[in-house]
């Protein structure tokens, strides 16, 4: 067992590499953020003169060496200076956190979603093993998980949205249009349920397959038998003795494939148009505002490290076995799934 | 009364496709406080045989017979009915192993399940009942909030039988209850058991390898092979004098019960159950073609104890009563041999022990047939003693003390091997070649013509006993008589000789009559004792009984002489 000493070295270590790695990438983009200041896609391009590209570059600090820019870059987050956006003439943090919300509820909302999906139909799988059901059940699940979610959120778009008229086309919620109290929260829902949906199905079908492989091997273990023979309730049987073993790894599994759900939020939100992070990183990318990017990048990759050292902290209190300052642990988990390790946007 | 009557029980595992008869015919009833043991090798269905009697067999399982407990037949109740029986009624203590308990659940928790279930018991009463039983199994109470990975093994087992018998059961399956324990644990556990039992008065069935800690704690036992029942009885019976090949074999192959005797088990891999005659047929010694085309039924061999084999169990190789042997000298007569009865069985190794003059080598002679009895009968084989019988092959050969006496020295080491069988007219001239090279062989002696052209007199102690033992062998004997063979060798070759000679025994099964007056040879290759004093048998019985529970007083004095303490 590694001392927490080490653990939270590591993470400090990972956090400083993803920090690195968020300055240079922008940077090795072709490209310039002076190219086009103003203009989306499409649109009329104003170019700069020589000497304003020049001009803009002393001013945000981008003629010196990169090193010093690094520097600088470090010290403003010790500050808790994200910097400021070139694009939008605002501060960094302000814009990203008017546009955190939205990302939270989707990945909060596709993450219990999926879990639940996962949980249901993994568990109702697993006590059926080898039946039609289990098996008409995991070709469901396999289908949909091997789709690419932003492929799946376009095919919901043209059937439910485009074709149906059910839900919205776009957008987080309907403008001017001046709700409040409880419609204003039907309507933000209303505007949710398809990117949740999607992301969700497209994230459960890894959780389903985890729930039914641990829990058919749950099943198989001597307690099982000796939980059987003790005359104990089904109920008491499957929820208390299966399912309570069953889902421990589950924990891990849901810290880990955070940075996949953020991944697959990222091009869903670009799908519906959706007004969160993913849609500002897209945005940003266009134009080349380092700041920017670099801020999402820094939040999401923050995000997504401490829910993986969350869950390594959580998991240790939920499985007796792992508990530390008891009596003697006898025996490392019989999965290896929650060494610290992290998924950074896929 | 009995509380449950097994008739007829049978269990089928169909993996795949398969068919794998785990259990069959199996038919036994316990009366209320009665204790129960089974035994058997790993796969001979004891586990089957206790999960079925929980009524935890039938879903993938196809059943057959009856289980009536309480005038209740189980295997056709209803899952739900079933579940009251569980625990309540019959409880089981499982194999001991890392996860037979939650590991995410607390000992107290699991303690506590089935008597909430059962009992109803809630809150303060459920606690207090909790800690009771560990308290009652010798954990103390602080051990509720504790998880199974953080006990011992030993208290892993305490938690087991704490739990089983939350409930009160009145019968209680306990499936190896002290494998995979160290001595001090297994002695604790045997006791607590021994003390519950009789505390509780609840039946018991006892699933062990353990000899030792069923003989302790039951009082008839069961033997178990390839699913069926091949000898039941009473345990201290059945411990000391087995009647089946199988029993044989698992009591020499206990450790724990032959703690002297070199280890030999069971040549062969143990067979699966289902298969047409019977199961144990290829790899018992005593074997006919018929014991592979018939099952055998169990049957009645006295009142106590039934025993499953064709040739009525072990068979009587040799038996003698009232053998005298006087020699009348000038002003009296010495009796050398004073009306012995002795019984040899089919494959198990007799060590006749005592005094230099205690007339073992006479019975020796008399059973070569070098001397005539004065009196009394001996049957070989089912067959009154007579010469024709025992020279022939699958008769009896002896071999001596002195090999330099016993074979020429003017002889080859071919022509010693090649004359027993010229002699008898075994066989054309090739195959006694090949029988002598086969012998040879078997004897850890070289087989080519360079050997087999020396003379007995070019050859060392060692090998020349080794050439008396293999002329012996060459007419594969039945009976194996051994006059102190190897009084004249030293300490290594007899080592050599003595694991050379109980191998070819294991292996082929003959039977052996051991005369010897070295105590500690005899404690380490014989299974059965017999003691002589003054020409008569003073006392016999099992190798184990007779050294840790020697009853005669001289007896007694020999083993003092031998092992320097009084025993």
């Amino acid at each position: 067992m590694k001392n927490k000493g080490l653990r939270i070295a590591e993470y400090l270590v990972t956090l400083l590499v993803i920090v690195t790695m968020n300055f240079f990438l922008p940077r090795l983009m072709p490209g310039d953020p002076f190219l086009h200041l103003s203009g989306d896609a499409g649109q009329e391009i104003v170019t700069f003169t020589k000497e304003q590209q020049e001009y803009f570059a002393a001013y945000y600090g981008l003629d010196r060496p990169l090193p010093e820019q690094y520097f600088r870059y470090l010290t403003g987050l010790t500050r808790g200076d994200l910097g400021f956006s070139y694009y939008y003439k605002d501060d960094v943090a302000a814009i990203i956190l008017r546009r955190l919300p939205w990302t939270l509820l989707m990945v909060t909302a596709a993450t219990l979603l999926s879990l639940i999906l996962g949980i249901v139909l993994g568990s109702y799988s697993a006590w059926r093993r080898e039946s039609w059901q289990d098996k008409a059940t995991y070709l469901f699940m396999i289908i949909f998980s091997e789709i690419p979610a932003f492929l799946l959120g376009i095919m919901f778009l043209t059937l439910f949205a485009a074709a149906l008229g059910l839900f919205p086309l776009s957008g987080g919620m309907t403008h001017f249009a001046g709700y409040t109290g409880w419609e204003k929260v039907k309507d933000i829902l209303h505007h949710a349920a398809l990117p949740v949906i999607t992301l969700s199905l497209a994230r459960s079908g890894g959780i389903f397959l985890l729930v039914r492989n641990t829990l058919t091997t749950v099943l198989g273990k001597d307690y099982m038998l000796t939980a059987r023979a003790k005359g104990l309730t089904k109920r008491r049987i499957r929820y208390r003795h299966a399912m309570k073993n069953a889902l421990l790894p589950l924990v891990t599994r849901v810290a880990l494939q955070l940075g996949g759900m953020v991944g697959g939020a990222v091009l869903v939100e670009n799908v519906f148009a959706y007004p969160g992070l993913g849609r500002l990183m897209r945005d940003a990318v266009f134009v080349r505002d380092y700041p920017l990017l670099q801020g999402i990048f820094l939040v999401l990759a923050f995000g997504v490290l401490a829910a993986n050292l969350l869950a390594d902290l959580f998991y240790r209190t939920l499985d007796p076995r792992t508990r530390e300052g008891e009596l003697h642990g006898k025996q490392e988990p019989d999965n290896g799934e929650q060494e610290g390790s992290s998924h950074v946007l896929a | 009364m009995s509380i449950l009557d097994v008739n007829k029980l049978g269990v089928i595992y169909k993996p795949a496709g398969q068919h794998v008869q785990a259990l069959e015919d199996v038919s036994f009833s316990l009366t209320a406080g009665e204790t129960l043991g089974i035994i058997g090798e790993s796969g001979s269905g004891k586990t089957t045989l206790a999960l079925a009697l929980m009524g935890l067999l039938g879903k993938k399982e196809q059943l057959e017979g009856k289980v009536v407990y309480a005038g209740a037949e189980l295997l056709s109740l209803e899952e739900s009915r079933r579940h009251t029986y569980r625990w309540k009624h019959i409880a089981m203590v499982f194999q001991n192993s890392l996860e037979v308990l939650n590991p995410v659940l607390n000992v107290g928790e699991q303690v506590a399940e089935p008597l909430a279930r059962h009992l109803d018991l809630k809150g303060r009463e459920l606690e207090a009942r909790v800690e009771e039983l560990l308290y009652l199994v010798g954990l103390e109470r602080s051990w509720k909030t504790a998880y199974p990975h953080q006990l011992s093994g030993g208290m892993r087992q305490r938690v087991l039988l704490a739990m089983a018998l939350s409930c009160r059961p009145e019968l209680l399956l306990v499936d190896e209850p002290t494998t995979s324990l160290d001595p001090i644990a297994r002695r604790e556990i045997v006791e607590l058991l021994e003390s519950l039992q009789r505390e509780y008065g609840f039946s018991l069935v006892l699933i062990s390898h353990d000899l030792a800690c069923i003989s302790r704690l039951t009082r008839r036992l069961l033997v178990l092979y390839g699913g069926r029942i091949v000898e039941a009885g009473l345990t201290e019976e059945i411990v000391e004098d087995p009647l089946h090949p199988y029993t044989r074999g698992l009591i020499n192959a206990s450790p724990n019960y032959f703690a002297f005797r070199d280890l030999w088990g069971i040549p062969g891999e143990p067979a699966g159950g289902g298969a047409a005659g019977c199961a144990f047929a290829s790899r018992c010694v005593q074997s006919q073609e018929g014991c592979h085309a018939e099952t055998p039924a169990l049957q009645h061999l006295s009142p106590s104890r039934q025993v499953a084999c064709r040739r009525g169990g072990i068979m009587t190789m040799l038996a003698a009563s009232g053998l005298c042997k006087e020699y009348h000298l000038k002003k009296r007569t010495l009796k050398a041999v004073n009306g012995i009865d002795l019984e040899v069985k089919h494959g198990e190794v007799l060590g006749l022990v005592g005094e230099t003059g205690s007339g073992k080598s006479t019975v020796a002679q008399i059973l070569g047939r070098m001397v005539k009895p004065s009196a009394g009968q001996i049957i070989f084989q089912g067959k009154p003693f007579n010469g024709e019988l025992t020279r022939r092959e699958k008769g009896i050969q002896l071999v001596m003390q002195d090999p330099f006496a016993s074979t020429s020295h003017r002889f080859t080491v071919e022509q010693t091997l090649r004359e027993p069988l010229e002699i008898n007219k075994v066989g054309g001239r090739e195959e006694r070649q090949e029988r002598v090279l086969e012998t040879l062989t078997r004897v850890q002696l070289p087989a080519d013509d360079k050997f087999l052209n020396r003379y007995c007199f070019e050859l060392s102690g060692g090998q020349r006993q080794r050439l008396a033992i293999a002329r012996a062998l060459v007419m594969k004997p039945a009976l194996l008589l051994a006059d102190e063979i190897t009084s004249m060798l030293d300490p290594s070759t007899q080592a050599n000789l003595m694991r050379l000679l109980k191998g070819l025994q294991n292996e082929e099964g003959f039977a052996m009559l051991f005369i010897t007056h070295d105590l500690d040879l005899a404690r380490k290759i014989a299974d059965r004792i017999m003691v002589m004093q003054y020409g008569a048998v003073v006392e016999q019985g099992s190798s184990h009984r007779i050294f840790t529970q020697p009853c005669c007083c001289h007896t007694k004095d020999l083993l003092a002489a031998a092992f320097g303490h009084s025993h």
